[in-house]
Formats: C-alpha cells, structure tokens, sequence
C-alpha cells in the first residue's frame, strides 16, 4: 500500500471515532446533569423566565433531537457557545491551543529529552548506582502530584529565591505582548524581533515547562529502561555480541530497536498528560486550553466541556496519527494497515 | 598443539536466594576437550547438560550470574579466559564465528543483510567498504543464496529460516575465522533444509579449512557429519572419542542408553529409555552425577569417576570403562 492512501485510510478512520465521541460526551453531560438553566437565569427568575431560556437553547426539544442538531453543527465547524465567555466555543480553544501546545511541547520535550538517555544508561549497567538513583528519583516524580509540585516551585523560585516571575499568565504584566501570529508569545516575539517580550515568555515559560518535564521523564525513564533492558537480552544483541560487534555499535543496535516502543509509549504520554496539563496551567494561571476545560467543568458550562472533550479525542488522534507515520519510516518490517 | 583445548572448565551459577544465602548451580564440571584445526567436533546430550554453556563459555559470551569458576580454555596457544574483554570480543566474529539456533530474530532487524554482512567484516578486517562489500556478495554465493546482488537488500523478516540460516553462516564466513561453533544451527528448520545446511557447513569447514563445532540434540547429525563426539551428561563430557569409535563401542552406560533410545532403535524393539531426570545442578549427588539412574551403580559410584582411555582418543569416565558388558545399556 502506498503512502498516501495509507495517510487516507488512517484520516477516514478518525470520523467514526470522533462521531463516537460526539455522542459520548453528548450523552454523558445530558444524562449527567449538568443543567446551565438555573445558572444561567439566576437566583430571582420565575418559572416563566426559566422555560424561555430552556426554549432559547432548544433544551425543550426532545434529546435525540437536540443531538442531531449538535451533531450537524459540529460538522459545519460550530460548537457552539460559551456561556461563560459568550463567545463560539471553537474560537476560544483555537485561541487556547496554541497556548497549551507550546507548554506541551516544551515540557514533553525535555522530559523525553532527559528520560529517554537516563532510561537508557540505567538499562546499560542495571542496578549499578546510576540505575538506582535514577529509579529513586522517577520514583519520586511518579509519586509527587502535579499542582504541589507546581505549589513548591513556586513558592521556592519565585518567593524565597524571587528567581521566577510571578506565577500569572505568560507574560510579565509591564510588557506588551507582541502582535500574533501563532499565538505563542515567545515565538510571535522572535518573529516581531521584541526581545523583551520573547525573554519575559521565555522566563514564564521555565516553571511549568519544568513541572511538566519532571512528571513526563520519570515514566519515561522507568518505560525506557524496561524497554531497552528487554532489547539487550534478545537475541538480536546475543548475536551482535557474538559477532564481536564493538560496544559502540552494539548500544546503536539497542538504542534502534528500542526506538519504536519508546516512541509509542511517548505518544499515549503526551495523550495521557492532558489531566496533568490542565492543574499545571491552572497553578500557574496559564490560561491555556486545558484551563478552560477545567473552568468549563467547574462551572457547569456544557457546550464548552463538549467542545473541549471533543478537541482533546481529535488531538489523541493526531497524537497517534503521527506516531504511526514516524514509526512506518524507521521501521521496516511495518505493513501498513 | 591443537586449535583448540579446553581443560578442567568449570563454569558456575552462583546466585543469591531469597534468604541471601549463596547458591551455586555447578553447570560445567571439568570439561576437557581437545579440538585439531580442520576438524568436526559434536557435542550432543539433552537439554541442560552444558553443550551450549561449554560454547559461551569459551566465547566468553556468560551473562550473570555464569561465571567460569576454573580450568583454561587455549584457542592457538592464547588463553581465552585470561584475556581481556575488548581482546576477546575482537576474536569473536573474526576467528571465532558462532552460528545459532534462530537466525530469524538473532540478525538485527532494522538493517539489510547486505549491511550486517559488510558491519562485520569492517568490525574487524577493516579496510575499504567497497571490499567488504564485494566479499559479503561473495560469502553470500558461497552458501548458496541466489543472487547475492538483490537479497543483500532484502531485511531479515522477508527471509525464510533456512534462508536466514545460510545468512548466519555467511555472517560467520566473512572473516575467515578458524573455528565455527554452531549452536543447534538447524534446531528451528525443516528437515529437508536441515540437511542442506548441514551439508553446507562441512563442505564449507573443507573448504575454508576451519575447524567447527556443533552442537546438537540429534545423534544422527553428529553421526553424520562430524569427526569425534563428546557426550555431556550433568556437565561433564562423559565420554569422547572418534565418531566410528564411540559409536560402534559406546563404553558409557549414558552414552549407552542415548545411542539405545534413538527412534529407530526403539522401533525395532532393540532399544531401551533411559528414565528419571536429570541431576538437579543446585545438588549434584556425590561421585557419579548418573549413579541415581544408571543400572550398572554399585557402592563405589558414590566416589568421583576417573576419565580414562580405553582407545586410541576415545575416553571415557565411569568406574566400569571397558569392563561393563557388551551391548545393552541400563534397561
């Protein structure tokens, strides 16, 4: 199979995926309870007031109904609107993506960047001290939770060592954020030459992209050592040793075929981090998508929560999508179905 | 001098338990065994007996907790077991070549057999890739796959297993070495390409004028294609000697019953099994590890065995060498 209709065939899987998870979240919120009426109209509304919004937002139509009329505006790309911000609910995550991404991508990047050589040279001498401080530590990473994580950080960094900023937004409060372009303020500041403003992103980006780093590497490292060490008692080593290959080489080998399990397991990582990500921006005020899904949640705002559920099943996907397409270049053995 | 002696090699399991107390499983007990160059030795004994231990063992290829406790191991005059790591792994590959039980999972997936073939060769031989190049498409002839020049392309999974094999074998030729060790070569092939690879690899160790070593589960392999026999029992050679030798007048009673159980003498009613398990190694039973199962044990099977020879190489360790009867093993 060629490339391309591989590509194809793997995208048109996506759709009855994510017509799955239109109705799950569908369902759920609607059987759940989550009822914005009573929010919405406030605490002196009369009954009558009460069945004119139920009307204005078709919550009185019958529930297959409702969901046909939701299913057929999320195709045509509407989601929605916020209650909260009164605003379309795709507009206020594509803004926040952007914002979440960039944290995402930095802090999984340095986790994997720092777990997947400390995995490996754990797996190369097991149990030598280097492993065993190694596995203290991702043990303490696992174990830490991520908002007093971020809690501590900030507490040290910023108010004993005043190292950090203060833990508010993503860029200083005197400084005006650069013109957008991508939407990341550190990018968008390179690209407008406003050093200043790129250096106070970069400075308010350090603690939750280090937060976010610690909680990746350490399953990261365990994932890696686990995989190498099984790499390095198969067979294809043995031979290799019993070749006289030199130890450069063999650990090349290694290293190879360890690859793909340890890219697939960085992918379900970065998948599985979303929770994480949202207590991470909200500690440290970041304002990103996963913020507003937890504000969403909290405060019972419904189109929102279905827009934001919905994004984070496309995003897993795409997640995915990339890694099989990655993993079907370095491996020659993949088939492609 | 021969190629190859190995005396008195003696390669433990030692390990902790659960209560911290120190085990050892002594898995090879005084192996000796001499190999001339040009030669074909087979190991054969069942399952856990050391035949492939012996092999790593004298590659140096042990992985914790084995660890050789004793005796030395002379390939061309140098000492394999005092060498240095670096040094040996330079000799593996190059003058020793090892051919193992499946090819299909030993070669490195991620790289075309053309590149493995010229990654050992440049590992030690060294010199232009070009030249590595030409002598892979060569060994890759000489074992007898078709057009060397498209299936060096080929990755590992798109061979067969006997295919596969003639690739290991390829991979073990590329340096020219003195010695093949062959590690149940064709344990995990059909019997029609069994006996195309062994084939191979004698006419081969002709050929290239190497000495080899296999390493078997099946009498009639060693039957066929080697020049002397070592029988392992409870890692021990039990008995050794020229292939017709050994064969026509088996001494031990082990080496008895193996030749009594094979299928076709079992068929016409002359053979015999040998029963009970092997000795646990944790617990070896005092003198003669098969004084528990042999018929012939007596009082003082319960003192080590002494190796002796009873013709012209042909040795033997039991208390009773040339004196138990003719035929029949223990029944």
């Amino acid at each position: 199979m060629s490339f391309t209709r591989f590509l194809v065939r793997r995208t048109l899987t996506v759709i009855p995926l994510l017509l799955g998870v239109v109705f799950i979240t569908f369902m759920l919120i609607r059987v759940g309870g989550l009822d914005p009426v009573g929010q919405l109209a406030g605490p002196t509304a009369t009954q009558a007031e009460f069945d004119m919004i139920r009307e204005e937002l078709g919550l009185d139509k019958p529930l297959w109904q409702q969901f046909l009329i939701y299913t057929g505006n999320v195709m045509q790309g509407d989601l929605g609107e916020s209650w909260l911000s009164n605003r379309p609910v795709l507009d206020d995550m594509l803004e926040r993506a952007v914002i979440s991404l960039e944290l995402l991508f930095w802090g999984v990047g340095l986790g994997a960047l720092i777990g997947i050589p400390v995995g490996l040279r754990a797996a190369f001498r097991p149990n030598g001290k280097f492993d065993q401080t190694t596995r203290v530590l991702s043990l303490l990473g696992f174990s830490i939770p991520t908002y007093w994580l971020g809690l501590v950080m900030i507490f040290v960094f910023f108010y004993l060592l005043d190292w950090a900023p203060p833990a508010i937004g993503r860029i200083g409060l005197m400084i005006f954020p650069p013109d957008t372009v991508t939407g990341s303020y550190l990018i968008d500041g390179l690209l407008a030459a406003e050093w200043e403003a790129a250096w106070s992103a970069t400075t308010h980006l350090i603690l939750p992209v280090i937060c976010l780093a610690i909680v990746s590497a350490a399953p990261i490292i365990k994932q890696t050592r686990a995989i190498a060490l099984e790499v390095l008692s198969s067979e294809t080593v043995r031979y290799a040793r019993a070749c006289g290959l030199p130890e450069r080489t063999v650990r090349k080998l290694v290293f190879r075929n360890s690859a793909v399990p340890i890219l697939t397991f960085v992918g379900t990582e970065v998948t599985g981090l979303v929770g994480t990500m949202s207590l991470i921006e909200y500690v440290f005020a970041w304002g990103g998508l996963g913020q507003y899904g937890l504000n969403a949640i909290v405060r019972g705002d419904f189109t929102a929560v279905q827009g934001y559920v919905l994004a984070l099943a496309l995003f897993s996907v795409l997640v995915f999508l990339v890694v099989d397409i990655i993993v079907h270049l370095i491996e020659p053995r993949s088939e492609l179905s | 001098m021969s190629l190859l002696e190995v005396e008195n090699l003696r390669t433990h399991f030692i390990s902790r338990d659960i209560d911290n107390q120190i085990r050892v499983a002594k898995a090879l007990n005084d192996v000796s065994f001499r190999l001339e160059a040009g030669k074909v030795l087979g190991f054969v004994g069942e399952t856990g007996a050391g035949k492939s231990l012996t092999a790593q063992s004298i590659c140096g290829l042990l992985r914790p907790p084995a660890r050789i406790v004793g005796g030395s191991v002379l390939f061309d005059g140098q000492d394999l077991i005092e060498m240095p790591q670096e040094e040996l792994n330079a000799l593996r590959g190059d003058q020793i070549a090892m051919v193992v039980q499946n090819p299909r999972t030993s070669l490195d997936p991620l790289t075309r057999i053309g590149d493995q073939l010229v990654r050992i060769h440049q590992a030690h031989t060294g010199g232009p890739v070009t030249a590595s190049r030409g002598r892979a498409l060569d060994m890759m002839q000489a074992v007898g796959i078709p057009d060397p020049a498209n299936r060096s392309n080929a990755w590992p999974h798109e061979l067969s297993g006997g295919m596969a094999q003639r690739v290991l074998i390829a991979m073990a030729l590329m340096n020219n070495p003195k010695l093949l060790i062959a590690d149940e070569p064709t344990t995990g092939l059909d019997v029609t390409v069994q006996a195309q690879i062994l084939d191979l690899m004698k006419g081969l160790t002709e050929r290239f004028g190497m000495a080899m070593i296999i390493i078997t589960h099946d009498l009639g392999i060693v039957a066929h294609y080697s020049d002397e026999i070592a029988v392992m029992f409870a890692g021990t050679i039990v008995e050794s000697g020229p292939v017709r030798e050994v064969f026509a007048k088996p001494d031990h009673p082990y080496t008895r019953s193996l030749i009594a159980s094979t299928p076709e003498k079992l068929q016409i009613g002359g053979g015999a099994k040998l029963g009970g398990q092997p000795p646990d190694l944790y617990n070896l039973p005092s003198g003669c590890p098969l004084r528990t199962r042999c018929t012939f044990a007596e009082d003082v099977c319960a003192t080590p065995p002494t190796r002796k020879q009873i013709g012209g190489g042909h040795y033997s360790v039991c208390h009773f060498s040339g004196a138990l009867p003719e035929g029949g093993g223990p029944q």
